[in-house]
Formats: C-alpha cells, sequence, structure tokens
C-alpha cells in the first residue's frame, strides 16, 4: 500500500534556485526507501516538504493519503525526522529528552516510560544514560537522536544522511539499528543518502534523484546494472594520450563517447575479468603507453553518467 | 501541556547557560549601583528625594529588553542543530511554540527584576503603593516582557545570525532607553524632543511604574490606559511572532 505519493511536485526558493523540479515518487508502508542522489539534488528539500516543514510551489503530495499542506496537522502525528544536524538538546539528559519528545506528541507518561526502556534495550544505549549527552561522539549523539524521534511510535521515520561522516563501525551500528526500526518496530523508513552501497545493503526500493527530479526508481535488484555494474578503468599518463588510445581501443573494445574521463577511460564492463585480461593484453600487444588498469565499482557521478546515456539512447529510438 | 513542556525546557536551557543571566542584568544593576549613587548625589538639589528609586522603573524596562534578547538568542541555538526543526514538525500548535519561548523570557524577566528590586532596598528604595501597587507592577513588568519578547523572537526570525541580531538589537534599545524617562524627567522638554519622548511607549509604562514605586494612593485613570496600551501592544507582537514563524515554514 502507497504510504507516500509525490506527483510533480516542484520547489523555488525564495532567492530563485529550483530546488525540485516535477519529482515523482511512490513509499510503500513497511519498507526501507532510499533516495540517492548528490550534494544539492534536493534530497534534503523533498524531506523538509514531506514533513510539513516547508510548503512546495508547486504539485501534489500526501501521506497516508492525506495532503501535505492541508492536512499538515493529522500527519504531524505519524512521522519523526533525525535531520542531518542532531536534534538532541544537549542540556537536557537521554532520559529528559525522551520525555520531553513523548509530550510534545502527547504520548502517556507511562506509555513513554516503557517505550523508552524497550527502546534503550533494543538500541544498546543503556551505557550512555550515565552520561551527559553533550560529551557523546558524533555517532553516538546521531544513534541517540534515532532512538529519541522512535519514541512516538512514528509510522514513518526520515533520515536525512544519517551515516554521513561516520567511520565504517559507526555506519554498520546505524545499519543495523535502521533495520531493527523496520523489521521490530514496522515503521517505515525514508532515507536519503549519497552511498550507493548503503543503499544497495539496506533498501527495498531506490530512487535515484538527479537536478530536483526522479532519474530512476526501482528494487536494488532491478537497479543492479547501474548500482553493482563493475567498470573497467584505464589511466594515462596525460588527456591526449588517453584521447588517443580511446581512438584505437574503441575498435577492439565496444566504448561509449562518455567513457573518455579525462586522463582516463572509465567503461562497463558486465565479465570484468575476462574484460581486464583482454584489454590488458591488447594494451600491451599494441604498445599502448598507460599507467594503470583496474576493475573498480560505480560510483554515484558513475551511475549518473549510465543513466543520462540510457536516457539519450532511449531517445534516439 | 504543549506551552508548558516548551517552557520547561526552555526553563532548563536557561539554568544550564546561567551565564545568559548574569551578562544580561550586569548593565542594568551598574546603572542602578553606580549611576544610581553618582547621579543621585548631583541631583539632590532638585528636589528629588530618592533618585535610586527614580530610575528603577526605567532600568526595569532596560532589564526586560536585556532578558528578552537572550531569549531570542535561543532560536539561533536551536537553529544550529536540528531542535527547531524537531519542534516545529511535532503535532504542536505553532501558537504553543512562540508561547512556550516568550514566558520563559518573562519568567527570565522576573527573576532579574526580583533581583534588581532586593538590590535597590540597599539604596532605601521602597514600594510606597504597597501589596497592591506591587500587584500591578507585577502585571505590567508581565506585559512589557511579554510585547518585548514577542517582538525580539520576531526580530531573530528575521535576521540571518546572533551578531547581527545583537547589532540590531543594541540600536534599538539605547534610543528608547536615552528618548524616554528612565533617567530624567521629561517636564523641561520641548519641540521635537519633547514629542519622540511623549511618542515612546516605554515612556508611559516607565511613567506608570514610577507612579506605582512613589505615591501612596494610585489613581487607576493613572495606571489604566498604560495598561491597555501594553494589552494592544503585546497582541500585535504576538501575532507578529505567529505569523513569522508560520512564514518561515512557507518560504
Amino acid at each position: 500500500m502507497p504510504i507516500i505519493q509525490v506527483q510533480n511536485l516542484t520547489k523555488q526558493y525564495k532567492n530563485g534556485i529550483q530546488a525540485l523540479s516535477g519529482l515523482n515518487l511512490t513509499v510503500e508502508s513497511g519498507e526501507i526507501f532510499s533516495l540517492l542522489g548528490q550534494n544539492g539534488a534536493g534530497k534534503t528539500t523533498l524531506i523538509n516538504i514531506l514533513t510539513t516543514y516547508l510548503r512546495p510551489t508547486s504539485g501534489a503530495a500526501t501521506v497516508f493519503g492525506k495532503d501535505l499542506y492541508r492536512e499538515a496537522a493529522a500527519i504531524r502525528s505519524w512521522i519523526a525526522c533525525a535531520s542531518q544536524r542532531t536534534s538532541i538538546d544537549t542540556h537536557l539528559s537521554l532520559t529528559e529528552n525522551m520525555m520531553f519528545q513523548s509530550r510534545l506528541y502527547s504520548v502517556p507518561a507511562a506509555d513513554a516510560k516503557q517505550r523508552m526502556t524497550n527502546l534503550i534495550d533494543c538500541f544498546g544505549l543503556g551505557h550512555y544514560l550515565k552520561y551527559p549527552v553533550s560529551s557523546c561522539s558524533g555517532g553516538i549523539a546521531r544513534r541517540l537522536d534515532i532512538a529519541l524521534n522512535m519514541m512516538t511510535n512514528p509510522k514513518i521515520l526520515f533520515m536525512d544522511e544519517p551515516t554521513t561522516g561516520m567511520d565504517i563501525q559507526s555506519r554498520m551500528a546505524m545499519w543495523d539499528m535502521l533495520k531493527k526500526i523496520r523489521n521490530e518496530f514496522g515503521t517505515t523508513v525514508f532515507l536519503t543518502t549519497h552511498y550507493l552501497e548503503e543503499a544497495d545493503r539496506l533498501s527495498d526500493t531506490i530512487c535515484i534523484m538527479k537536478e530536483g527530479r526522479a532519474a530512476i526508481q526501482g528494487t536494488p535488484n532491478s537497479l543492479r546494472s547501474y548500482l553493482q555494474q563493475d567498470m573497467l578503468k584505464i589511466s594515462f599518463e596525460t588527456k591526449e594520450s588517453a584521447g588517443a588510445a580511446f581512438e584505437r581501443l574503441r575498435h577492439f573494445h565496444p566504448l561509449q563517447p562518455s567513457d573518455l574521463r579525462g586522463d582516463s577511460i572509465v567503461t562497463n564492463s558486465e565479465n570484468s575479468r575476462g574484460d581486464f585480461g583482454k584489454v590488458n593484453r591488447w594494451l600491451l600487444e599494441q604498445d599502448v603507453r598507460f599507467t594503470g588498469i583496474e576493475v573498480m565499482q560505480p560510483s554515484l557521478d558513475d551511475v549518473f553518467i549510465r543513466l543520462t546515456e540510457d536516457t539519450e539512447r532511449e531517445g534516439r529510438m | 501541556m504543549s506551552v508548558i513542556n516548551i517552557l520547561w525546557r526552555n526553563i532548563k536551557w536557561r539554568f544550564h547557560n546561567a551565564f545568559t543571566i548574569v551578562i544580561t542584568i550586569v548593565q542594568p544593576i551598574l546603572w542602578l549601583v553606580l549611576y544610581g549613587t553618582v547621579a543621585g548625589q548631583t541631583m539632590q538639589g532638585m528636589g528629588t528625594l530618592n533618585y535610586t528609586a527614580f530610575i528603577l522603573p526605567g532600568l526595569i524596562v532596560l532589564v526586560s529588553f536585556s532578558a528578552c534578547s537572550s531569549g531570542g538568542i535561543m532560536n539561533y541555538l536551536m537553529k544550529t542543530g536540528g531542535r527547531f526543526y524537531r519542534v516545529l514538525i511535532a503535532p504542536v500548535r505553532r501558537s504553543s511554540i512562540v508561547l512556550g519561548q516568550i514566558l520563559e523570557a518573562v519568567l527570565c524577566t522576573f527573576l532579574e527584576v526580583a533581583i534588581m528590586c532586593i538590590v535597590s532596598l540597599f539604596f532605601s528604595v521602597r514600594i510606597v503603593s504597597g501589596i497592591a501597587g506591587i500587584l500591578l507592577i507585577t502585571l505590567i513588568v508581565f506585559m512589557t516582557a511579554f510585547f518585548i519578547s514577542g517582538l525580539t523572537y520576531t526580530i531573530s526570525l528575521c535576521l540571518p545570525n546572533e551578531v547581527i541580531y545583537e547589532t540590531v538589537m543594541n540600536a534599538i534599545v539605547l534610543p528608547i532607553f536615552f528618548l524616554s524617562t528612565a533617567l530624567f524627567p521629561a517636564d523641561n522638554l520641548f519641540g521635537g524632543l519633547a514629542a519622540a519622548v511623549n511618542l515612546n511607549p516605554f515612556t508611559h509604562v516607565i511613567n506608570a511604574l514610577r507612579i506605582l514605586v512613589f505615591s501612596e494612593t494610585v489613581l487607576i485613570s493613572s495606571v489604566l490606559p498604560v495598561i491597555l496600551l501594553l494589552t494592544v501592544m503585546c497582541g500585535g507582537s504576538f501575532a507578529l511572532a505567529l505569523w513569522k514563524l508560520t512564514r518561515e515554514m512557507s518560504e
């Protein structure tokens, strides 16, 4: 059942910046939905609109079938958001923060205490009750912030880049936390990130966003060709030598014009082991001077280039 | 209930940052103790019985401005993290959010005014009008702080950072303070200066407080117009703060 539906949503700020340009997306109940995009793609603006903080310029958005703008008060009872900047009050203890949040949502005190105990146990946060919130590291503060937002038993938890700037251990702890939120609490998680791996590992649905609109939306499996496609990268000393090699190599191995990227050639490879050996041999036999050859995973930039290529190809057909 | 919850959170913030109370009361206390004593001796020949008591009402207004200005700073601190946003997306009436914050500034003002009044006791300042006068003073201080706090809340949402905010607040407070009857009676003023002092609503607030400090019997006609004026100003300032907060979310 769709829990969030966004149709042709646009947002232009007063300073003229167009953050969203006709965005369409659908989020199903009980899933982890990842919105993947670079900085400035419009992810935070979308979260601000969906959490009733900002008003869109045009378009329609509904949460639980209720209009986001006209029925904002009702929607607020069902949602919570862990924003990019932690919202925990450092002058309050963790317990006081959680009770304050529950009172904001009119949760009865007895229920709030029970829920607080559950959350602290579930997320393993008991250790941090002893210390002032202000003394916690960034990663821990972020986890406390999420637990705090879960105090009100939200049906949807929005999270804006929850793992940005975290080390790998903190990120993995956060991923476990997100899975628990979906599996044990039944909360729909709407997540923004610019990490492909994170979106791929966690999500039931991924929407890739570019320049204020959804470039593509689907399950990680259906987007596998974008997210997990191995890439072959050949590096050269100069742009010129890369260009010359590109012209020769394209007669031997299929290449797209966009595969020439500065002093490198980067191309998708469905058989990375085979292509690696074949191209490496060809470069040596043809005496082409190069500085390195490697198989790599795509970055978000690579995914966008690929998406653009596919869109252009479809346009030509 | 939401108002009390937000008020509780803000009071905890205030006592956690107790230096904000000290900083905002230092200047009015210095005026009361140093200026009151020095200028009091100079004014002895001008018929003023107790100059410290004379300037106390003006300093109450000054301390209200200081305390309420620091309430505006809270918005900037909350915006630095996600706390401002978290409260705004909660199912809480926007008016409760504004009211919770305004009332914290009012309570802080009461605390600072109480300290000022206790200090002034050492300078033989007495509220001659008795319990009724003290109750009326309490009402006027409440309304004055409520008005100023609503105004500072709005200004803090209009200006981009706390440095500009502090500068603007200083630029507002000092002219209001000096173009009033806070330090001198307006009897001998004339022309444009007299008009400016008379147009300043705080002149009338200070005069009403002064009547309550010095007069044994209080004529309701001397206080009621000020209470009515403050009622209108409080309503306007609250509406303005609410409007600005709502606009903040729609931009």
